[in-house]
This record gives structure tokens, C-alpha cells and sequence, in this order.
């Protein structure tokens, strides 16, 4: 009964947003308001159906079903509670539901907090695009990726399972909180398509767009980081970024995002690129659809792809076109009444945020081609090739480095006019300590000289200690630092941070692969680790062997830490659990291979310092986004 | 001014064009290295006479199907009863490597399954099969009189696949000289 009443609820579902797209169309033909409203109320009428679809998918795993197919293929009997209902959006037809699911979400939330922002016309117009989107993606939902269907009547008893590296919690928020992220990316292409339409781009346009690209970028670096680190304890290689394609994908519409929240805040500010933002708003969701192409359509070999189908493949494809396509058409024919000549000189603040967009574009273009690069090797039938971490680091290094250089002196940069020499009389004492600190910091703090580690020191700590001084300056100056100058700075320093952690574990962690017998010590990155006891443990799915071992701390405290090697009843397949010690500063890292004839068993330990520091610098970009949001209530109130 | 608007389409044209043309490419599909050379050398034992053994001068002298099997391998057990099927016609020659696997159910399985094979290898460390590029199980190479590997199918043979890859390439090499 679920089931159809959920394959019912997304027919309906269905019907709403088209008549939320076309509704406006008909107000404007008819030239009545009426149909405005009308389309307002589509938006409820979706969210609301899609939300009951989804809870229909997800009591159906709740009960394990087993007459749905996409139940079947992704559920079991022992499968626990909580990752039946990540398993909803496990598979290809359930993470579909839920991006449609989420589009109508951010409809209705915008529908909530900005009708009374845009005038009646504007307002109708995004919401248009809109539901078009949406109602392309129910359809393609529903015709090709039916969560619904179902077997009868010799239905199978027992489930699939769900894959074993997808039972942990990282399922449950990585997918959702992406997928923020990704989908959110509509709304600002939708303000854009707007723009084109209206042939203007006015203040009110700029200050209600802005929370809407700046909370999806939040969701996205969250959604991007909570990845890494699901990866990160999942894998047990003590990795947390591989430039796989589908990881690419995701960090594409975050780069140009990035360019785009910088764009917005030169128009609103000075008026200025304009056209500028339009475009890095079409590029931000086509790149979005290119990442929701790329995962379902088989065209890249990555462990993140669903199973892969050519027919919705093409499907896709030729949606993707006929959006992104059309925007660009419409783009080319309309950016004309966006010039205006620029009134800013070469050394101002705008230019530094022009070269924000630059390097961001460019990081983008260059990932791009080293993402699709084995299909276009494979197309002109010049071979197989595949193109992994040497091409991406050795690439994405030298773009992103000027980008982190400007951040510091960015804030410090006048807008429209600003003296080199003011600028660099003002800052040179902080550069240059940030320079020794970069060259000799890390030595002093026992860690030997690498160049990676000394540039990655001498940027973070940069951008940590400008942004402090600008924070010194507005005070000294007794001027208020209100939320949107706090969300700037918990945002770069995010970044920062993030950079330490990169550069810093990347140049000083250590590996050992070892054959251990219980009683046996190996030492790494100076601490001391002793395998102390073996056992065996079940769990609802799975039985495991635990390997427990002590910790000895150079500073005398043992602490105990266990690592784990599952087999999952459902798929034959082992799978390793590692260990994880961790504090603000390193983490120790336990992973378990096989265990080997004579009783012993093979480990890898990792000693990962400053890896925390990924996240952390993650969690402060959404924090930072957030702060932003606070920024425009406070706005409402005053007014 | 026009050409410079027009970036971004043409641009994306590009891609759209290319991600198309990737959508009837299989990425997966490695062809093997192994195409237009000679079968690597190898000693195996065989199956059913553990003593006596076989090389890949067994390969000469008529065209070859080399089947890498296992009875752990699920996608071996659905193609064994076409394979039996095919064996039937004499004049081809059926060669299978029995890889990683426990002789005594590999023999029992043929056992009861049908024996399509003219002889059987037992590889218990899969050394000839990496030597042959083989990655996954089943595989089948096509090798042709003088001993050359002219194809190889990854994966199980269907009926289809038999009738209208492997076959028409068999009946071409038999047809040399």
C-alpha cells in the first residue's frame, strides 16, 4: 500500500510543479496576478508531496519491503535501523528522490522568507524556473528511476543489503548535507535567469540573492568535509581525498560558488559585475547537473557511481543541455544591457576580487579537463588513461597559492583606489613574520624542515594574522564590526586553517605496514603501540574480529585502541574498521589487513598529524556562511 | 563582443558533445595488451593427472578457446553449460585453466556439470593467469593456430556474444592456414 501511495504522491508531486512553472507563464500572458499566487501555492503542494514520498520510501525499508525493488537491492533483514533509513538515499533512484526532495525544500523556503523582498513580477519568475527544473527532474524520476516499483509476485525474501562501506553514519549526513549544497545552486541560476529575463539587476536582486548562494555553498563545503572525513575513517588507508571523479564534481560548483558570493559582493557594493555574476551563477548549477550527470551516466570509473544506466545517462544529458544551454543562449542575447564601464582602478578591491574569480575559474577549468580527460582520450580512440592525484596536486597547488596570498591583503584593500605603497607599509611587518614563522615554525616545534610544510605555515598563518590585524584596525578605529565583517573572517580564517591542515599532515605523517604477534611494539611517530589481546564480536550484520592495542604517549599515559575487520553475512565481504586516537593536534591511525597463517596479524598504522584541521577549517566555512544569514535577519529588523 | 558572449555556450557545446560521445564508451572496457602476440609461455599441471604437464605448445596447431575458470566463480558456472554446448562441435579446441581453485571440487564439478574442455590446467597460484593479463574470472582468449591471442572476452560468454562475436571470429581463423 506504501508504495503506491508514494508513486502516487509523486505523480501528484509532479503535477504541482508544473503548475508552478507554467502558472506564472499564463499570469503574464493573461496579465493577471492571480496566477502568481497560484504558482506560490504549487510550491507547498510540492514539498509537501515529495516529503510524503520520501517518508512512504523510507517506512518501506523501515519494514523491509521486500516487493519494492529498490528496497530489495539495498535492504536486509539484519540491516540496523538507522541505516535502513540512510539505505532511502543509498542507491540511485532513492538519492534522486531526495535531490527532487530538495529542490522543493529550498523552493519553499524561499518561498517563505523572500516573497516580500523581490517585487511580485521578479519573485514569480525565479519561482518559475524553478518549478521547470523541478518538474524535469520528477519526470525523469519517475519514468526512468521509479523508487517504487515493484516485483510481483514471486518476490525475493531475502534483501541485498546495503554495501557495507555505506553502513556508517557518514551516510546518513554526507549525502543530505551535500546535496544542500549541490541542489541550492538552483535558486541563485534561477535569480540569474530572472535578471536576463528583466534585463536588470538591482539592489533588491543582490541583497535577497546573497543568503541564497551563501547558505548552499555552506552546506556544500559541510557536505564536501563530512566526505573527507567519512572517507578518511572508512577507507583505512588514511587517506581523505583521492581527485576521484565524483569527489571532483563536488568541489567544481564549491570553486566557482566561491567566485560567485565574492562576485555578489562587488555588485552589491559598487554595482559592478554584474554580468559577471550572472554568469558565475548559471556556471555554479550547471556544474552542479554536470556532478548529478557524471555519478549516474557510466561515463567515468569512480567507486562513488551509481550503477550506471547509458539510457538515463542520455536522459540527463539532454536536460542538462536544454537548461544550461538555454541559459547560455539567453545569456549571450541579453548580457549586452548588463556593461557598464568599469569605475574601479587597476589596484583596488575589485580587482583582487576579479582574481578571485579568475583563479577560481581556472581551477575549475583545470579540473575539469583532468576529470573528463580519459573520456576525451577514449572518444578520439587515442586509448585508456586514467588521471589521478599526480596531475590534480601538481595542477591545483600553483593556482590556488595566489588566491591564498591575496586573501591576507584583500580586506585591507580600498575599494575603487588603493596605493601599493600605503598597502604595503601598512602590512610588510606582518608579511614578513609570517615568512619566518613559515621558514622556521615548524622547526622549532620539533618537525624538520619540508618546503610543502613551510609554504602551507607562511600562507595560513598570512591570511590568519591579516585578517587579525584588519580585525585590530576596524576596532582601533572604533568602528562596529558587525555579523557580515565576522562571517568574512571566521570564513578566510576557515580557509586557513584548512590550508595548515592540508600541507602540515601531508608533509609529516607517517606509515608502517607491520606483521604484529599479540605482545609485539612498533613504534611511529613516537609513540609506541603494543598489540594487546585479539577477540571476536557480532554485530546485527556482521561478525568482526577485534584487535586491541596499547598506546604509549611520549609523556608516559597508555591509552587503548581497537580496530576492527567485519565480514558481512549478506556479501562475503571483509571489511576493515580502523581505529582512530585522536586530539586537537594528530591523530593515530590502526588499520587491520589479513591475518596471516602463523597467528599474526598485518597492520597498518598511520601517524596523521594536524588532520583534524581539514575539518575543523570545514566546519568554520559553514559557520561562516551561517554568521552571513544572521547578517540579513538583523537587516529585516531594522527596517 | 559577440564571439566573447558566445564563450560560454561554445564551451559548453564542447562538453555536452564530448560527455555524449563517452555515454556509448565504456570506461571499463580495458582491451587486453596481450592482442595480435604470442599466448606467454607457461607449465601447468593438469587437472585430472596431476603428473603430467601442459604448455602453450598444446596451443599450436588448431584455433584455441582458453577458458580461465573456477568453481567459485559464479559467472564461470552460467556460461559452463553454453560451453559445453560449443564443445560439441570437434573441431574446435577447448583449453581450460582452472585458476585458484581446489582440484578435487574443480574435478567434481566437471563431473557433474559436463567437461567441455580438452584439457584441463590447474594454475593454484594464478601465475599463468597473470602472465595472460587476467583480472577478472571468467576469461576467454581466442587463440588461433600458430599460437597468437587474437581476442579475449572478459566476462562470461553468452549465447549471443557466441553467435555473434566469438563465432564469426573462430570460423575466420580456422580458415587460415
Amino acid at each position: 500500500m506504501l508504495p503506491e501511495l508514494g508513486n502516487f504522491a509523486l505523480i501528484l508531486a509532479l503535477c504541482f510543479a508544473l503548475i508552478q512553472g507554467i502558472a506564472p507563464l499564463y499570469g503574464y500572458y493573461k496579465n493577471k496576478s492571480l496566477y502568481f499566487q497560484v504558482s506560490t501555492v504549487a510550491v507547498i503542494g510540492q514539498v509537501g508531496f515529495l516529503s510524503f514520498a520520501m517518508l512512504c520510501l523510507i517506512f518501506s525499508f523501515l519494514n523491509n519491503d521486500m516487493t519494492v525493488v529498490y528496497v530489495q537491492e539495498h535492504s536486509h533483514q539484519l540491516l540496523p535501523f538507522i541505516y535502513r533509513v540512510g539505505a532511502a538515499w543509498g542507491g540511485h533512484e532513492g538519492s534522486l528522490l531526495l535531490w527532487c526532495l530538495i529542490l522543493s525544500g529550498w523552493t519553499f523556503a524561499f518561498v517563505l522568507f523572500s516573497s516580500r523582498q523581490l517585487s511580485q513580477k521578479t519573485f514569480a519568475k525565479i519561482i518559475m524556473v524553478l518549478g521547470f527544473i523541478s518538474a524535469g527532474f520528477i519526470t525523469f524520476l519517475f519514468f526512468t528511476s521509479d523508487p517504487f516499483r515493484r516485483i510481483f509476485p514471486e518476490a525475493p525474501l531475502i534483501g541485498d543489503d546495503l554495501t557495507p562501506i555505506l553502513q556508517d553514519p557518514g551516510l546518513i549526513f554526507h549525502p543530505p548535507m551535500l546535496y544542500l549544497g549541490y541542489v541550492g545552486s538552483a535558486i541563485g541560476f534561477a535569480f540569474a535567469i530572472a535578471a536576463l529575463i528583466e534585463g536588470k539587476l538591482d539592489k533588491s536582486w543582490v541583497q535577497t540573492c546573497r543568503p541564497w548562494v551563501i547558505l548552499p555553498w555552506s552546506f556544500l563545503s559541510c557536505g564536501i568535509v563530512l566526505g573527507s572525513w567519512w572517507a578518511y575513517r572508512e577507507l583505512g588507508w588514511g587517506g581523505w581525498w583521492f581527485w576521484d571523479p565524483v569527489e571532483n564534481a563536488s568541489l567544481l560548483p564549491w570553486l566557482s560558488g566561491t567566485a560567485l558570493i565574492h562576485a555578489l559582493i562587488v555588485s552589491e557594493k559598487r554595482g559592478a559585475f554584474k554580468g559577471w555574476t550572472l554568469l558565475l551563477a548559471i556556471i555554479t548549477f550547471a556544474l552542479s547537473l554536470l556532478g548529478t550527470f557524471l555519478v549516474r551516466s557510466g561515463v567515468l570509473v569512480s567507486v562513488h557511481t551509481f550503477a550506471s544506466d547509458p539510457t538515463r545517462g542520455l536522459f540527463l544529458l539532454c536536460y542538462l543541455t536544454l537548461i544550461i544551454g538555454g541559459a547560455f543562449v539567453f545569456y549571450g542575447y541579453r548580457i549586452k544591457d548588463f556593461y557598464r564601464a568599469p569605475n574601479f582602478e587597476l589596484f583596488s578591491r575589485e580587482t583582487f576580487l576579479l582574481i578571485n574569480s579568475v583563479v577560481m575559474l581556472t581551477a575549475v577549468a583545470t579540473i575539469m579537463i583532468g576529470t573528463l580527460y580519459p573520456i576525451i582520450l577514449d572518444a578520439l580512440n587515442l586509448g585508456k588513461i586514467s588521471v589521478g592525484e599526480p596531475y590534480f596536486n601538481t595542477v591545483f597547488l600553483p593556482i590556488i597559492l595566489p588566491v591564498l596570498l591575496l586573501m591576507g591583503f584583500a580586506p585591507h584593500v580600498n575599494w575603487g583606489h588603493q596605493s601599493f605603497k600605503k598597502l604595503w607599509t601598512k602590512l610588510r611587518l606582518n608579511f614578513m613574520l609570517c615568512l619566518l614563522i613559515g621558514l622556521i615554525g615548524p622547526w622549532i616545534v620539533g618537525f624538520p624542515f619540508h618546503l610543502l610544510a613551510s609554504i602551507g605555515v607562511f600562507f595560513g598563518v598570512w591570511i590568519i594574522l591579516a585578517t587579525a590585524q584588519y580585525v585590530y584596525n576596524l576596532l582601533k578605529t572604533n568602528k562596529k564590526i558587525d555579523l557580515s565583517h565576522w562571517s568574512m573572517i571566521v570564513a578566510h580564517i576557515g580557509i586557513a586553517v584548512l590550508a595548515l591542515g592540508i600541507t602540515l599532515t601531508k608533509s609529516y605523517s607517517e606509515e608502517r605496514q607491520v606483521k604484529m604477534q599479540i605482545g609485539e611494539t612498533v613504534t611511529v611517530g613516537g609513540y609506541q603501540f603494543t598489540f594487546n589481546h585479539m577477540d571476536e564480536a557480532t554485530g546485527s550484520n556482521y561478525k568482526s574480529i577485534v584487535a586491541t592495542f596499547d598506546v604509549s604517549q611520549p609523556h608516559g599515559t597508555t591509552r587503548s585502541l581497537s580496530a576492527e575487520q567485519r565480514l558481512y553475512s549478506s556479501h562475503d565481504q571483509v571489511l576493515s574498521k580502523p581505529g582512530i586516537l585522536f586530539n586537537i593536534w594528530r591523530d593515530l591511525y590502526l588499520a587491520l589487513g589479513t591475518s596471516l597463517p602463523d597467528g599474526s596479524l598485518s597492520v597498518r598504522i598511520y601517524y596523521k598529524p594536524f588532520v583534524r584541521w581539514i575539518w575543523f577549517g570545514g566546519l568554520l566555512l559553514l559557520i561562516g556562511g551561517l554568521l552571513s544569514l544572521l547578517t540579513l535577519q538583523k537587516k529585516k529588523e531594522r527596517l | 563582443m559577440k564571439a566573447r558572449v558566445l564563450l560560454p555556450l561554445i564551451i559548453f557545446s564542447f562538453v555536452v558533445i564530448l560527455l555524449w560521445r563517452g555515454l556509448s564508451l565504456d570506461p571499463n572496457h580495458l582491451p587486453s595488451p596481450l592482442i595480435n602476440r604470442a599466448t606467454p609461455a607457461f607449465q601447468l599441471n593438469t587437472l585430472f593427472d596431476p603428473k603430467k604437464t601442459t604448455t602453450q605448445q598444446d596451443l599450436l596447431g588448431h584455433v584455441t578457446l582458453l577458458n580461465i575458470w573456477a568453481t567459485w566463480c559464479g559467472s564461470c558456472a552460467d556460461e559452463h553449460e553454453l560451453l559445453v554446448d560449443i564443445a560439441k562441435d570437434k573441431t574446435l579446441f577447448l583449453y581450460g585453466i582452472n585458476y585458484k581453485d581446489n582440484p578435487v571440487t574443480a574435478k567434481d564439478w566437471l563431473k557433474k556439470q559436463g567437461n567441455p574442455y580438452q584439457i584441463v590446467a590447474t594454475d593454484p597460484n594464478g601465475n599463468a593467469a597473470i602472465d595472460l593479463g587476467v583480472y577478472v574470472t571468467p576469461e576467454t582468449f581466442i587463440i588461433d593456430k600458430k599460437g597468437f591471442i587474437r581476442y579475449t572476452q572478459i566476462g562470461s560468454i553468452t549465447p549471443d556474444i557466441w553467435e555473434n562475436t566469438l563465432k564469426p571470429i573462430v570460423k575466420k581463423l580456422q580458415g587460415e592456414t
